[in-house]
């Protein structure tokens, strides 16, 4: 397909400066009763956007052939619940370049950009993301911006970051040099520029289809500096929506347990920043658990001399006894849909599992055998919970339906199989397993087939799944000190971010 | 009175024995664990504070074998032991703490402690010692004795501590 388009002065009009000129409207922001800052859409109206001419004339058929809802680049509705006085603005409009002069090169002619992940064999997509581009003086730095969303698309494992990149172009507003930046090998890029005024910033972020010479995305997000990393996470997961279909999760959080000299519950965004110290018993506290709706924490606690089952709300910061039962009350998870809590109790002699409300009501019994069965994690659809059990006389997965039916084993290999966690996506179980007296993250099919061993140095345990299920965060101590990890699902790009020793990970299922 | 005397005497000479052999235990003092704050019931009361201590210092830890909750001939005669000692106290409970060492899963730990602190109990019970004398908690290997990551700490770590109380 070619495309004998006279010239590249067609390219498509940024918005050329911060003062929103010739950007649509911001999203009109409401304050309801309760303090809470909403987001209302704008209505976008195609006629109002920066005018393209002879625009659909220019649209390669590659990019036509993708059926999209109409307009869907424009309406997008932020997701944004949490980040207090941020802005988003959806600057992206369907600018087709017509410079499709470098058709000459074929490695040019090619689909949308697009992340298969259900392709086993996915190449990672390479991808470029400058330094932002300061638009006067300000508190932030342009190099640690950039790196922010360099780290987040690191993170997922599905991304090679292009480190090289061409001079930027003599007006920050002009098109990016796309020809160069294909030299770099990038096929995808990010561009940011930034402004500060006082202690509020504005963004304006965007992805490009380097091959197509397009925009994908643009957003501008204005706010508060100290909230300047949620508005590039939340970037971030725009822009992995719009290669991957599903949104990113770069504005979630992980809560963990101190490995020092206390073991108190610490929360830090899901890239280590933002540390916060949830706890303060001077009891010990374990394995923390988000509640679904992310407006709290379930854990065990030593707060009465015992193991019992508390939950925290963040928004009293009180907290309080789910389940204190004699013996062990532990090792709490949720169901997704919030409704029900699956624990190990031993009131009755050995630890098995049970079924209780969030208030601390039992529901049912799940297991009665003579082994201690520990840790159960739900299948998502609540059908079915796997759990610890050393009933044949090493600690085993098995799993569980919860409506009446036979316990099957799921780990038939090695003698130590341990903390299941089932993935948000129901398509894998990660686990630890001791193998050659370390332990390792593996994977696991519900069905007990391709078991995969993720991590190889050190020992590494307490895996949790993102909630898109595309990451786990384990514990390692593979350099020396027990970190927390955050590694892509395959296990290809394995990072410590937790800022000080910690264990027993627990990701959050919402964003900020 | 000549035998009362005899079994006071045979008893303080009991406990010299045991402290002086050198066989023993390490035992595990309120204020030797390595983290204050995270222990049991602190005992109190200026009466039978003594002779807390006294029962205390004579309870000798229960030890394990890696990944096991079965008691061993070891842990069965130390068990016996304390439950002679036990017999001789009866005002005072206990509280048996379950510990295991770290080369395990935090969580399956809080079970395998749970069990054996539980074993532990079963067997002072067998032995006769009232139950509701007698209960467990488990503290996986969240409290180690011995924080070093060796044989020899490994054996201290998994292990049913005794803790009295009133």
């Amino acid at each position: 397909m070619k495309h004998n388009v006279a010239e590249g002065n067609h390219r498509g009009k940024l918005p050329r400066d911060l003062t929103g000129k010739i950007l649509p409207s911001p999203d009109r922001v409401t304050a309801k009763g309760d303090g809470k800052v909403r987001f209302t859409p704008f209505r976008v109206q195609v006629s109002k956007l920066a005018p393209v001419p002879r625009a659909p004339a220019c649209a390669p058929k590659k990019w036509a052939d993708i059926p999209r809802p109409a307009g869907s680049a424009l309406t997008e509705v932020p997701m944004l619940r949490v980040g207090k006085r941020i802005r988003i603005s959806t600057l992206s409009f369907l600018l087709c370049f017509l410079s499709f002069l470098s058709i000459a090169f074929p490695s040019h002619v090619h689909c949308k950009l697009l992340l298969d992940l259900e392709n086993p064999n996915m190449a990672k997509m390479p991808i470029a993301v400058p330094d932002f581009v300061p638009q006067g003086a300000g508190a932030l730095n342009g190099r640690e911006l950039a790196r922010i969303i360099r780290n987040d698309l690191y993170l997922t494992g599905l991304f090679d970051i292009v480190e090289s990149s061409p001079p930027n172009p003599q007006n920050p507003a002009d098109p990016p040099d796309f020809d160069a930046w294909s030299q770099t090998g990038a096929q995808a890029l990010i561009l940011g520029r930034f402004q500060v005024r006082g202690d509020e910033w504005v963004l304006e972020a965007m992805l490009y289809d380097v091959a197509l010479k397009k925009l994908e995305l643009g957003k501008r997000f204005s706010g508060r500096i100290n909230d300047h990393r949620i508005m590039i996470h939340k970037f971030g997961d725009r822009v992995m929506e719009k290669l991957t279909n599903i949104p990113g999760c770069f504005t979630t959080q992980i809560a963990f347990v101190s490995d020092g000299q206390s073991r108190e519950i610490f929360t830090m965004d899901f890239d280590g920043h933002n540390l916060r110290q949830l706890t303060q018993t001077g009891s010990i506290n374990l394995s923390p658990e988000w509640s679904p709706d992310g407006r709290g924490i379930i854990f065990t606690s030593y707060l009465n001399r015992k193991p019992d089952l508390w939950a925290l709300d963040f928004a009293s910061l009180r907290p309080y006894v789910i389940s204190a039962r004699p013996g062990l009350n532990a090792s709490g998870r949720y169901s997704s849909d919030g409704k029900n809590i699956a624990l190990s109790m031993s009131f009755n002699g050995t630890p098995n599992i049970f079924i209780i409300t969030p208030q601390g009501n039992i529901i049912k019994r799940l297991t009665s055998g003579r082994g201690n069965d520990i840790s159960p994690t739900w299948s998502p659809d609540g059908s079915a919970v796997a759990y610890v059990s050393d009933q044949a006389g090493t600690p085993q997965i098995y799993i569980m339906p919860v409506n009446g039916g036979e316990a099957r084993r799921l780990t038939l290999q090695g003698n130590y199989n341990t903390d299941p966690k089932w993935s948000p996506r129901g398509d894998f179980l990660a686990f630890t397993a001791r193998i050659e007296g370390r332990f390792q993250i593996c994977t696991i099919k519900p069905d007990g087939k391709d078991l995969r061993v993720l991590t190889k140095t050190g020992s590494n345990r307490d895996p949790t799944w993102s909630p898109d299920g595309r990451m786990i965060a384990f514990q390692s101590d593979r350099d020396g000190k027990k970190l927390i990890y955050v590694m892509d699902a395959r296990g290809e790009t394995q990072v410590p971010v937790s800022p000080v020793t910690g264990k027993a990970p627990a990701w959050s299922r919402t964003g900020r | 009175m000549s035998s009362r005397y005899l079994i006071q005497g045979m008893t303080v000479l009991f406990v010299f024995l045991i402290l002086a052999s050198g066989c023993a235990r390490k035992i595990v003092r309120p204020d030797a664990v390595p983290q204050p704050g995270f222990v049991g019931p602190q005992v109190g009361g200026p009466v039978l504070e003594h002779e807390l201590q006294v029962v205390q210092t004579n309870l000798q830890p229960i030890y394990f074998d890696y990944d096991g909750y079965t008691l061993s001939p070891e842990a069965q005669a130390a068990l016996q032991h304390n439950a002679e000692i036990l017999k001789r106290a009866p005002q005072v409970a206990v509280v048996a703490e379950g510990h295991c060492d770290e080369r395990g899963t935090a969580e399956y730990n809080l079970a395998l402690g749970d069990r054996r602190a539980r074993s532990s109990v079963e067997y002072l019970a067998t032995a006769g010692i009232a139950p509701n004398r007698l209960s467990t908690v488990s503290y996986g290997s969240e409290l180690p004795v011995d924080p070093a990551h060796n044989e020899g700490a490994w054996a201290k770590n998994r292990r049913v501590y005794l803790r009295v109380s009133r």
